[in-house]
């Protein structure tokens, strides 16, 4: 903890990242406005101190619908990100521990999975299996997935020579049992802190996919559909999309600061060196 | 250097195998996904209206009422000599690889132009950052990192048309011109959507290349020639940089992947005819060779940069050569 404090970064991220979720959870309620109320008589007024960000073309106060929408963005991405980290250590650890076909196949399926540009695999399963949240939710978790094959069967592989597993293994533990009961929790520090990392990454893939419309559909409220609406009149409200990327922007750099700040302090090679 | 090129062929050759069997299996997932998911091609392709007998005459003239290996041979070896079928929906007749071979060159320039203007902006950062460690321009550079890390592209995008297009005028909104047209229009229009792609870019390499210049300043063999007396600029140019190259390039080549995936949503702001702009109108058609046939560009796309940067960092490995 002391070390975590007299990091520079990392408690700084914790500070924006802590912020910008007692925004999301509190915010919307907090408000005074509704996310979707339309006020005729305030169409696209500049932001001021009743509207901080303005408001958008129907009316609608823009930061009551940017928290609004951060919660389902925020909602879709850990979504994601917790299924790609379920299936990924799962199928790291699985490859780490056996050789042969199916640790072969699970590796080149995850090597597959990492050279499809994250946009093109996201539009592919548009595709197949139609726009939504679900399809948003399986494309992030698709995308992550090898990430966290890789990161687990690495920490794994290096795990299996340490004393701990090999005394588990002197004393009769099932190689099952050490991998979910020794090696898994000692490994769990990194993939956490690559959890953080993706979750930061599941937001702007479900805001470019929404901003294009392949996303969430409007006029449900997600930070892509929000900057989608804003696009229409950027050139009249330049602060409707602007602004909803800063949030994004700031949204993302409390994650990475934090998820980098955690990884470098778990790491003493890195320790230092920033 | 032909030497060196002899003598990395056998290892590079050997992942090449691995590619390609990376890259049967993408095509082999790809069609499989198309075929066992819930849409029909069919009913797509002639509405849910369709009489039975209509839709059984379009699955035969398409071959949709084969068993599933016969239809994937009868994709993927016409596939292999360039032949993607027709598409069904966003132009309709027209060959897929005419469509492909027109909209490909826009995306490989404008990502060309993204990757150079990130890697030239990043190797001057990143050596200033760490050639000045802890000072103000190490701050500077590694503040700006962090943030350009944070900054999605569509964002900078619009904070670019906002600023440079609407604002001073100085680069096109929308469109675009190919260089065999005008080399200065082409470099001009695709000045903003590069620039939008380059900066998170540019960021992530800075850091990368600073992390990587700190670690072999302080190895062993940088401390052995500099207790030899070479010159400082000689030492890091031949002992510092070209070993924080290898980590620097294989990052580089391992961002393509985000490279082209950026150019989907970037090419449908800026309105440039590419190849990611073609898969959004196909995946909104739901024009299913179209789409089988962009995903496997794209993919052969990124594997090919990864095997040009295993290449690379294998001719740039001192211990080679």
């Amino acid at each position: 903890m002391r070390a975590f404090l007299a990091h520079r970064l990392a408690p700084l991220g914790a500070l924006v990242t802590g912020l910008v979720l007692l925004l999301v959870g509190v915010g919307p309620a907090l408000s005074p406005y509704d996310p979707t109320h339309m006020d005729v008589l305030a169409l696209l007024t500049p932001p001021d101190w009743q509207h901080p960000f303005g408001t958008d073309a129907l009316g609608r106060d823009v930061l009551t619908r940017v928290l609004a929408g951060a919660r389902l963005s925020l909602t879709v991405s850990a979504t994601g990100v917790a299924l790609a980290a379920l299936a990924g250590t799962l199928a790291g650890l699985v490859a780490a521990e056996r050789r042969g076909l199916l640790a072969a196949l699970l590796l080149r399926l995850s090597d597959l999975l990492f050279s499809f540009p994250s946009f093109v695999l996201a539009l592919f399963l548009v595709v197949v299996f139609g726009f939504g949240t679900g399809t948003l939710i399986l494309a992030i978790a698709l995308v992550y997935a090898p990430i966290f094959v890789r990161l687990s069967r690495n920490l794994a592989a290096s795990a299996r020579g340490q004393t701990y597993v090999v005394a588990a293994r002197v004393i009769g533990q099932s190689s099952r049992s050490i991998l979910l009961r020794e090696i898994l929790p000692n490994i769990a520090g990194p993939l956490l802190v690559q959890a953080t990392l993706g979750l930061a990454f599941g937001i702007v893939i479900e805001a470019g996919l929404s901003f294009i419309g392949l996303g969430v559909q409007p006029p449900q409220p997600s930070l892509g559909t929000i900057m989608a609406e804003g696009r229409e009149v950027f050139g009249q409200a330049p602060w409707v999309l602007t602004l909803t990327g800063l949030f994004i922007a700031l949204t993302l750099l409390g994650l990475n600061l934090l998820g980098d700040g955690l990884r470098e302090l778990a790491d003493p090679k890195l320790r230092g060196r920033s | 250097m032909t030497a060196a090129f002899l003598r990395l062929s056998g290892p590079t050759l050997r992942h090449a195998g691995g590619v390609v069997l990376v890259g049967l299996l993408g095509a082999l997932c790809i069609f499989a996904a198309l075929r066992l998911g819930p849409g029909d091609p069919a009913l797509t392709a002639l509405g849910e209206g369709a009489t039975p007998a209509s839709v059984a005459a379009y699955r035969a003239r398409w071959g949709l009422d084969q068993p599933w290996p016969v239809q994937f041979a009868a994709w993927l070896l016409p596939a292999l000599h360039g032949d993607f079928g027709t598409s069904i929906a966003v132009a309709s007749g027209i060959p897929v690889s005419r469509l492909i071979a027109e909209r490909l060159p826009v995306t490989a320039f404008v990502g060309a132009y993204a990757l150079v203007l990130a890697t030239a902006t990043a190797l001057v950062a990143g050596a200033v950052a760490a050639r000045w460690r802890g000072r103000w321009p190490d701050s500077l550079a590694t503040t700006l990192a962090v943030l350009g890390v944070a900054m999605p592209d569509f964002w900078v995008a619009y904070l670019l048309i906002g600023s440079l297009a609407f604002g001073l005028g100085l680069f096109p909104s929308f469109g675009y011109v190919p260089p065999s047209v005008s080399l200065t229009g082409a470099l001009s229009s695709a000045t903003l959507p590069a620039l939008a792609i380059a900066a998170p870019m540019a960021a992530s390499f800075t850091r990368i290349l600073r992390a990587a210049l700190l670690e072999e300043s302080l190895s062993e063999h940088v401390r052995v020639a500099r207790a030899l007396g070479h010159p400082g600029g000689f030492v890091f140019l031949h002992h510092v940089l070209r070993n924080a190259l290898i980590p620097f390039v294989t990052v580089v080549g391992l961002q393509v992947r985000y490279l082209l995936g950026g150019t989907v949503v970037i090419e449908r702001i800026f309105g440039l005819p590419g190849l990611g702009a073609l898969m959004v109108d196909a995946a909104f058609a739901r024009d299913y060779p179209l789409v089988q046939a962009c995903a496997l560009v794209f993919l052969i796309g990124v594997l090919a940069a990864n095997l040009a940067t295993d290449g690379l960092c294998a001719l740039l490995d001192p211990r080679r050569s």
